[in-house]
């Protein structure tokens, strides 16, 4: 005996550890939200491209898209193009596509778009970038200005990362004459970037330009931020604040010193952006995120199922939970039922009826049932044909009910056929004996507590966010199990048995 | 809430066994599932009970396909009263009760006449299974009529009263007597409205008593005291109880047995699963009695000794004798 408890405590220990383990590892490790009202910002980036192609040359346009190796993940991307050939390829940790046509004339409008959010970060590639630059060759007053700069930046600064912000700080500074000389009158961030870049090169500390988009509505061009790897990570700097640290909703397009966009064989071209937000729900997020990337972590969850099916299972995978307030009602409450799954099977039937009308059904057609029942009982039949006319009975009923709430405009009416007849025949069967062997009060209480069952399971199973949490996450079940495998030994009282031995305390 | 966890803390102390301990520590640790057609069919626990030697009813005869049905005048040809019983029935449904023989036909103990027919017709609804648990097909009891003792006519309403013991591994553990009411109709069942009053083991004098999970001292159809009654041949009913084990392997049942005015105790039926009531007739709980029996199995097995019916007896009525006289 103690050896079967123990078995069965490191059973119910086994179990719960698994479904809790698993069901964190969903949520903490996949990501997947916990219910389904969770919703995403999703972005929606087009890319205008304009110009107006030179007649009889061959055109090639090339233009910078976002790497997405950081915190974004790209859900659908798309390259709208007539008679373009399109191709992409990877460069120096940016994302290039070349759009090329052999004739092209007039103006040509040419679309990227990219659908992204920022969930669902992958594992970070360790970064890897120079610590160690050469100087900018520099001459005269210019030589001199820098170097005048540089001293007290230097004493300003305790590593790269402060005499990287103080060196924008002093570049920034409008009043300070070497800035001005460097700058020589062009105050455009281009132009504090060169200088900017010529400051840190002298203490040679290397600098790269980061063109970035921000995500909100507003029409944009990309934005100039300056990144340098300190050794262990890169550190990025707005030139025109010193500001440190890219804004969680800035995109990084592209890096490096080339231009947006290069087109051969055209002229005047232009590129405009136009950014949308949108929300999604989480899930269907998910498994778009899903398709377009390698981590198919849904591949083998209930999603993965043809839809039609998936919507069965959603029934399916929440009977346990109605069986589970059968079983708390039982055991715990003590509230008498007709056998031990008949109140699950009426809160299925419940889902198609709704609750309200469908208590009423049921008691209806129990009650005429067990009337029905009484009568057969005073002619002395045997089981099986008595049995036969109760269910025969049960179907003209339902089909009476449905003809006359169709009749009477009520459409909610049909909805009884639903009800499961033999689940009702049954009912009325097992009704009627109770009602014979411990009497109408008795059976009375039974009936009651069997659609408080109903009810409650009822209740309990339609709730959606329970339905998707357990859809969601199946392993939530195994749990289940090792609560039902602990009260498989409870030996507590229940709670009616609290009232009915009142009589011990009286006195 | 406050006052539930208290109500539970004083059950706890009282011993108040609730269901779901019967069920996981008794019901499910004793008895053997494939023990229980023993106890659910009368004719098997009579047979058994007959070669163990137990006293039961005398069995006149089985009638087991429609075609037997004919076979009823020989069976009841030397006898004015018997009783027909399904032999799976449950809560004493179609239970014929005949108490003599009028002009062809017969009187039931309720003073109605019916005809041979009607009794053929009752026997043809027990074969297909009217009163069977689950519906299934039956067999037909004809045995004898038990006379009650006169000693019950004060405190009984019609009916048999039955006196049940719950038995642990052959240990009487409580005893109860059970009173038919009006409300009941002459049926033992507590559930039906009967009264269970409690019996001292050792000595067999009634205690108080339960009606419908209330204590109760008087009758409410005689108004007689059902307290103070010394039950006759009571070491006799100890015995026969004690004796069940040994004859059905269950190890915690409920023997039902009555007291016959000429064939002295006799076992009626056994209970696989005995009510929790019998703890409010005897104001006890039953926990602390089958602690006390359990500690004494595991001593005795540890020394290897098998205790006969009447050790078992003397251990339980030494035990579990002399209730507390109620204040």
């Amino acid at each position: 005996m103690r050896a079967l408890t123990l078995h069965l405590k490191i059973l119910i220990v086994l179990l719960v550890t698994l479904g809790v383990g698993l069901t964190a590892y969903q949520i903490f490790v996949l990501g997947i939200p916990v219910t389904a009202d969770e919703t995403d910002d999703l972005w929606n980036i087009d890319a205008k491209i304009e110009f107006v192609a030179s007649p009889r040359e061959p055109v090639k346009v090339q233009m910078f898209v976002p790497p997405l190796n950081q915190e974004f993940v790209s859900l659908n991307e798309s390259f709208i193009s007539n008679n373009y050939g399109v191709s992409i390829n990877r460069v120096d940790g940016n994302r290039r596509v070349t759009w090329s046509a052999r004739r092209a004339e007039g103006r040509e409008t040419l679309y990227y778009r990219l659908v992204l959010t920022k969930r669902y970060s992958g594992e970070q590639t360790k970064a890897e970038g120079p610590i160690f630059r050469d100087s900018i060759p520099l001459e005269g007053p210019e030589k001199i200005a820098a170097e005048a700069l540089l001293s007290p930046i230097r004493q300003h600064s305790a590593d790269v990362e402060t005499f990287i912000s103080e060196a924008i700080k002093r570049v920034n500074n409008p009043n300070d004459d070497n800035v001005k000389l460097l700058l020589g009158g062009d105050a455009s961030t281009e132009n504090k970037a060169r200088v900017i870049e010529i400051i840190l090169s002298i203490a040679h500390v290397p600098m790269q330009r980061v063109h970035t988009i921000q995500l909100s509505d507003e029409a944009q061009t990309p934005e100039l931020w300056l990144r340098s790897f300190n050794g262990e990570r890169w550190l990025y700097f707005n030139p025109e604040t010193g500001e440190q640290g890219l804004p969680e909703d800035r995109l990084v397009w592209w890096i490096g010193d080339e231009p947006l966009l290069t087109l051969e064989g055209g002229k005047s071209p232009e590129v405009t952006f136009t950014l949308s937000n949108s929300e999604m729900n989480a899930i269907r997020l998910a498994k778009l995120t899903d398709e377009n990337t390698e981590a198919s972590f849904l591949e083998y969850s209930l999603y993965g199922l043809p839809l039609s099916t998936q919507q069965t299972y959603q029934i399916m995978i929440v009977i346990p939970i109605g069986v589970l307030v059968i079983l708390v009602l039982r055991n715990l409450i003590g509230i008498q039922t007709l056998g031990t799954f008949t109140p699950v099977l009426i809160a299925l039937a419940f889902r198609e009826t709704q609750l309200g009308f469908g208590i009423i059904l049921f008691t209806l057609i129990t009650a005429l049932g067990l009337s029905l029942r009484s009568y057969l009982e005073h002619l002395k039949l045997q089981m099986l044909p008595r049995l036969s006319v109760v269910l025969t009975f049960v179907v003209v009923l339902i089909a009476v009910i449905s003809l006359f709430s169709h009749k009477l405009g009520l459409e909610r009416g049909l909805s009884v056929a639903l009800f499961p007849m033999v689940i009702l025949t049954m009912t009325i069967e097992r009704l009627s004996i109770t009602w014979e062997e411990r009497g109408g009060n008795h059976a009375f209480k039974v009936g009651v507590g069997t659609i408080i069952a109903a009810s409650l399971a009822h209740a309990l199973m339609s709730i959606p966010e329970l339905v998707y949490f357990v859809f969601t996450f199946p392993a939530v079940l195994l749990v289940l199990v090792g609560f039902m495998l602990a009260m498989g030994r409870y030996r507590g009282y229940r709670l009616t048995e609290l009232f009915r031995f009142k009589a011990f305390l009286k006195d | 809430m406050f006052g539930l966890i208290k109500t539970w803390k004083a059950l706890s102390a009282r011993g108040i066994m609730g269901i779901n301990r019967r069920n996981a520590d008794y019901v499910l640790k004793y008895n053997k599932r494939s023990l229980y057609p023993i106890v659910d069919d009368k004719i098997i626990t009579k047979e058994r009970a007959i070669e163990a030697g137990i006293h039961v009813p005398e069995m006149y005869g089985i009638i087991e396909t429609e075609q037997e049905i004919s076979k009823l005048h020989d069976i009841i040809k030397d006898h004015n009263d018997f009783v027909i019983k399904p032999a799976q029935g449950a809560g004493g449904d179609g239970i014929l009760v005949i108490a003599d023989r009028f002009e062809g036909r017969y009187k039931t103990v309720s003073g109605r006449i019916i005809s041979h027919d009607e009794i053929e017709h009752q026997l043809s609804n027990i074969l297909t299974g009217l009163y069977s648990l689950g519906g299934l097909r039956d067999r037909a009891l004809i045995e004898y009529r038990v006379t009650p003792d006169p000693i019950f006519k004060s405190i009984s309403y019609e009916g048999v009263p039955d006196i049940r013991i719950i038995v642990l591994m052959g240990y009487p553990v409580m005893a109860m007597l059970r009173l038919p009411t009006r409300q009941s109709n002459g049926k033992a069942n507590l559930h039906q409205g009967a009264i269970g009053v409690g019996v001292d083991l050792a000595t067999g004098i009634t205690l108080r008593g339960t009606w419908l999970n209330n204590k109760i001292t008087k009758h409410p159809d005689t108004t007689n005291a059902v307290d103070g009654v010394q039950l006759p041949n009571w070491d006799g009913f100890m015995k026969l109880a004690a004796g069940c084990y040994e004859l059905c392997g269950l190890g915690y049942i409920g023997v039902d047995m009555v007291l016959d005015q000429d064939k002295g105790p006799l076992i009626l039926e056994l209970n696989a699963r005995p009510g929790l009531n019998i703890q409010i007739a005897n104001d006890t709980g039953l926990t602390l009695r089958t602690h006390q029996v359990e500690a004494r199995l595991a001593e005795l097995k540890a020394k290897g000794i098998q205790e006969t019916p009447e050790e078992r007896v003397k251990f339980s009525q030494e035990l579990f004798g002399h209730v507390p006289a109620h204040d």
